[in-house]
C-alpha cells in the first residue's frame, strides 16, 4: 500500500477525494482486499475516536493506541488543506491501529448474542449505553461448524424474499448481510439454546 | 410530500427550542423523512458494513424512474456480489457461487400494503428519543434512538443528516444498547437525473446459473398443505401481517410465506415440504444482525428469518403448527 493510496483514503473520508479519483480508488479496493480492510478500519477507528461519547471503544482501547502510538508507528501521510490539523487528529491513531489490526480491531466491534427476553425490563439508558461499552463480550463461544453452500444458498433466498417486508433500513442490513464475503453464517446448535 | 410541513415544522420548534431528548412524536416524523428519503431520493454512497465477524466496504446506489425505485448494492470486498432491485425483480449476483438468485418484486403485493407504518403502535414495543448537536460528513444530524422495552426485538440508533433526513450512520443495538451491527456511510451524494448505467449490474453472469422462482401455483395440492398453518404463541407486539404461498429461487415446491412484525421488526416464516436435505436436528444461524432458525415438524420445513435476536426467531418457528382442521398430510416424496 502506497503513501499515494493512503492520502487517497484520506482524501475520500474527508470528502476531499476528486470524482474521478474516487471511480479508481474504488476499482482499487475491488481488487486488494488489504486496502479495503484497512479503510474499514480507518473509517471505524476515526469514527470512534471523533464521536462525542463514542460507545465502540473497548476496555484500554485508547491505552493500547496510545501505546502503539508512543512506539512510533504513526507514519501517515497527510494531503495538505486546511482540515490537517482536525484530520490529523484521528488518522494518526488509525494508522496505528491499522498496524495493529490483529488485536486492536477486533475489540472495536462490540457484539453480544440476544439477551433472554425480560418483558418490562432493562430498557437500556443512554447512561447504560456507555457504561456497557467498556465491556467485551464473546460471542464466538456459540459458533460451530459452517452450514454446507446448499444451505447458504437456501437462506441467502429466504433473506433476499423476507427483506422485501423489512424496513428500509431493515432491508439494507439483510443485503449486507448476503452480500458478505465471508457469507457470515454462524450456525449454532440448537442444544444449547442459551448461547444464542 | 405529506409528511414535509409537519417534519419542517418539528424541526423548526426544535431548533428554537434546543432539548436534550425530544418527544417520540418527532422521533417518528424522523423515521417517515427518512424512510421517504430512502424511498424517492437518489443517492449514490460508500459505506462500510462492519459486526464483531468482519468488516465490508459497499456501494450503494438508488436511482429513480419515475415512480419506481432501483436499487443497487455492490460488495467491493473482491467477491464482487451484487444485489440489483428493479422494478419488477430483485437480483442476487453471487459471482462465488456463480449464481443470480431472481426474486420477483412484491411492491405491490398485499403483504407489503399490510405491513404497519411507524406509528403510536411502536410505543409499546420501543422507547423512542431524538438527540441533536452531533456531525458526520460535515453535516449536522439528528440521532434517533430506538431502543427495545423488551429481548425480544433489537434497536435502533440512526444518524439522520437535518437536511436530507437521510441515515449517515445507524446501529443495530442489543437490549442493552451494544452494538450489533452497524452502516457507516464514508461518502454519500444526493443526485438528480442519474444516469441508468449506474444501476446496471457489473457482474458478468454469462455462464451463471440463473436460479428463478417456480410458477406460482405449479402444485396445486402442496401449496394447499402448506396454506395451513398458523403460529399458536408469538412474542409480544408481533403479530402476524401477512401470508400467502409463493415460490422461491431454487425451491421447486411451493413456500408458505407468513410475515410477523411488530411495527418496526419483522419476521418471515418460510414453511415447505421437508427433503432429504432438510437439516436435523433444529439449527440457528446468524447471518450479520439476521437470525434464522429452523426445525421440521410433521415432515415439513420451517425456517424463521429476521432482523431480531435469535430467541424470537426460535420461539415464532416452533410456535407454528397445521390448523386442526385442514387435513394436513405428510409432504409428497421428493
Amino acid at each position: 500500500m502506497t503513501d499515494q493510496i493512503l492520502e487517497q483514503m484520506s482524501a475520500l473520508l474527508d470528502g476531499e477525494l476528486p470524482q474521478d479519483q474516487i471511480g479508481l480508488l474504488v476499482r482499487r479496493m475491488e481488487r486488494d482486499t488489504e486496502l479495503k480492510r484497512a479503510f474499514g478500519s480507518y473509517v471505524l477507528i476515526g469514527e470512534t475516536l471523533r464521536a462525542p461519547g463514542g460507545i465502540t471503544a473497548s476496555c484500554g482501547f485508547a491505552t493500547r493506541v496510545q501505546a502503539v502510538l508512543d512506539d512510533g508507528h504513526t507514519a501517515l501521510p497527510i494531503s495538505p488543506g486546511a482540515h490537517l490539523a482536525r484530520r490529523a487528529g484521528w488518522l494518526k491513531p488509525a494508522a496505528a491501529v491499522a498496524v495493529a489490526a490483529g488485536t486492536v480491531f477486533a475489540a472495536v466491534l462490540l457484539l453480544r448474542p440476544g439477551d433472554q427476553p425480560g418483558v418490562g425490563s432493562g430498557v437500556a439508558t443512554v447512561a447504560d449505553v456507555d457504561a456497557v461499552s467498556n465491556t467485551v463480550t464473546d460471542f464466538a463461544a456459540a459458533d460451530s461448524a459452517s452450514p454446507t453452500p446448499a444451505q447458504s444458498q437456501r437462506l441467502a433466498g429466504y433473506l433476499v424474499a423476507h427483506s422485501q417486508f423489512a424496513t428500509p433500513i431493515g432491508r439494507r442490513n439483510v443485503w449486507t448481510s448476503v452480500l458478505a464475503q465471508d457469507p457470515g453464517i454462524a450456525r449454532v446448535a440448537y442444544e444449547t439454546p442459551e448461547d444464542l | 410530500m405529506g409528511i414535509a410541513r409537519p417534519a419542517l415544522a418539528l424541526s423548526l420548534v426544535a431548533a428554537l427550542c434546543p432539548v436534550a431528548h425530544a418527544t417520540p412524536e418527532e422521533a417518528r416524523v424522523w423515521l417517515a423523512r427518512m424512510s421517504d428519503a430512502l424511498a424517492t431520493r437518489e443517492y449514490d454512497g460508500l459505506f462500510t458494513h462492519s459486526n464483531r465477524r468482519q468488516s465490508e466496504t459497499m456501494r450503494i446506489v438508488h436511482r429513480m424512474e419515475g415512480t419506481n425505485s432501483i436499487e443497487r448494492l455492490v460488495s467491493l470486498d473482491g467477491s464482487g456480489r451484487e444485489i440489483v432491485r428493479t422494478p419488477r425483480e430483485v437480483h442476487a449476483y453471487l459471482p462465488d457461487r456463480r449464481v443470480v438468485l431472481v426474486e420477483p418484486r412484491t411492491d405491490d403485493g398485499s403483504l407489503l400494503k399490510a405491513l404497519p407504518t411507524p406509528g403510536a403502535e411502536l410505543d409499546a414495543q420501543y422507547l423512542l428519543e431524538v438527540r441533536g448537536g452531533s456531525r458526520l460528513l460535515g453535516r449536522n444530524v439528528r440521532i434517533i434512538e430506538i431502543r427495545p422495552r423488551d429481548g425480544y426485538r433489537y434497536g435502533y440508533r440512526l444518524w439522520l443528516d437535518e437536511k436530507s433526513a437521510m441515515p449517515l450512520r445507524s446501529e443495530i443495538c442489543d437490549q442493552a444498547g451494544r452494538p450489533v451491527e452497524r452502516i457507516q456511510f464514508t461518502k454519500l451524494d444526493m443526485h438528480t437525473n442519474m444516469p441508468a448505467s449506474e444501476t446496471e449490474p457489473s457482474v458478468d453472469a454469462s455462464g451463471f446459473r440463473w436460479v428463478r422462482s417456480a410458477r406460482p401455483g405449479s402444485d396445486r395440492r402442496v401449496a394447499m398443505a402448506v396454506a395451513s398453518w398458523r403460529a399458536l404463541k408469538v412474542p409480544p407486539g408481533f403479530r402476524l401481517v401477512g401470508s400467502r404461498v409463493q415460490s422461491l429461487p431454487g425451491h421447486p415446491m411451493p413456500v408458505q410465506h407468513l410475515v410477523f412484525s411488530d411495527g418496526f421488526a419483522s419476521v418471515s416464516v418460510f414453511i415447505e415440504p421437508g427433503s432429504r436435505n432438510a437439516p436435523a436436528p433444529a439449527e440457528a444461524s446468524r447471518m450479520g444482525a439476521a437470525s434464522t432458525f429452523t426445525t421440521t415438524v410433521r415432515g415439513y420445513m420451517i425456517t424463521a428469518v429476521g432482523e431480531v435476536p435469535p430467541t424470537t426467531v426460535r420461539d415464532i418457528a416452533t410456535s407454528l403448527a397445521p390448523v386442526a382442521d385442514s387435513g394436513v398430510s405428510p409432504p409428497p416424496a421428493r
